[in-house]
């Protein structure tokens, strides 16, 4: 299943936070981050959680 | 389970494996060659102890440089999705290589040696898995 749509970017820029940050804090790549970013990969769930823990959200509110 | 275990398996302990096996061959190589076991031309060597042997230390040649240049490499979930998908995709081309083989070999028998298709296969497989990988990884 791939989620088109997310609000990572979003949350990212809120926290003005580039990409590369991100990726080192999650310990993936940058390339994984673009590739969330614009929807052409969905994330695998402790990722998922990941993201919810570094932006202090729910996943539900990164991913719909 | 199995690959988890190779995942997770210590860089040392993966090298002493490496060579282990490359030295196995050299010592079958040797074998053969001592029992006189397999002695006609194979794959242009003059016996099979031969071309294991050659295989062996070419191993240890690739292993040995492999240790002493590789890169740490970071390898995250969306790489291995796409390794995955790469290993379906090469799988697939060997069903259907398969099938279409079987098809021409009953149109016209197929005269080549066993070995030598084995080893063009395996290299048409390599390089399906290969091309498959980096589109995926492009398309990605």
């Amino acid at each position: 299943m791939i989620l088109k749509k997310n609000k990572l970017k979003e949350y990212r820029e809120k926290d003005k936070m580039t990409q590369e940050k991100l990726a080192l804090r999650t310990g993936v790549t940058r390339q994984t981050i673009i590739s969330i970013e614009s929807g052409k990969y969905t994330p695998s769930l402790p990722l998922a959680l990941k993201f919810g823990r570094i932006f202090h959200c729910n996943v539900e509110d990164l991913f719909n | 389970m199995w690959k988890i275990y190779l995942i997770k398996m210590e860089q040392k302990t993966r090298i002493t494996l490496k060579y282990a096996w490359v030295f196995g061959f050299i010592l079958l190589g040797i074998i053969l060659n001592y029992l006189n076991v397999g002695g006609s031309e194979f794959v242009g060597f003059t016996s099979v102890g031969s071309w294991l042997i050659y295989v062996g230390f070419m191993g240890v040649f690739i292993i040995t440089l492999q240790t002493i240049f590789k890169k740490k490499r970071q390898t995250d979930e969306r790489m291995e999705f796409i390794a995955t998908k790469a290993l379906k995709i090469t799988f697939l081309f060997l069903i259907i290589g398969a099938f279409v083989l079987m098809i021409i070999d009953g149109i016209k028998t197929i005269i080549i040696p066993y070995h030598m298709f084995m080893s063009y296969m395996i290299c048409v497989l390599l390089v399906i898995y290969f091309i498959s990988y980096k589109f995926l990884i492009w398309r990605n």
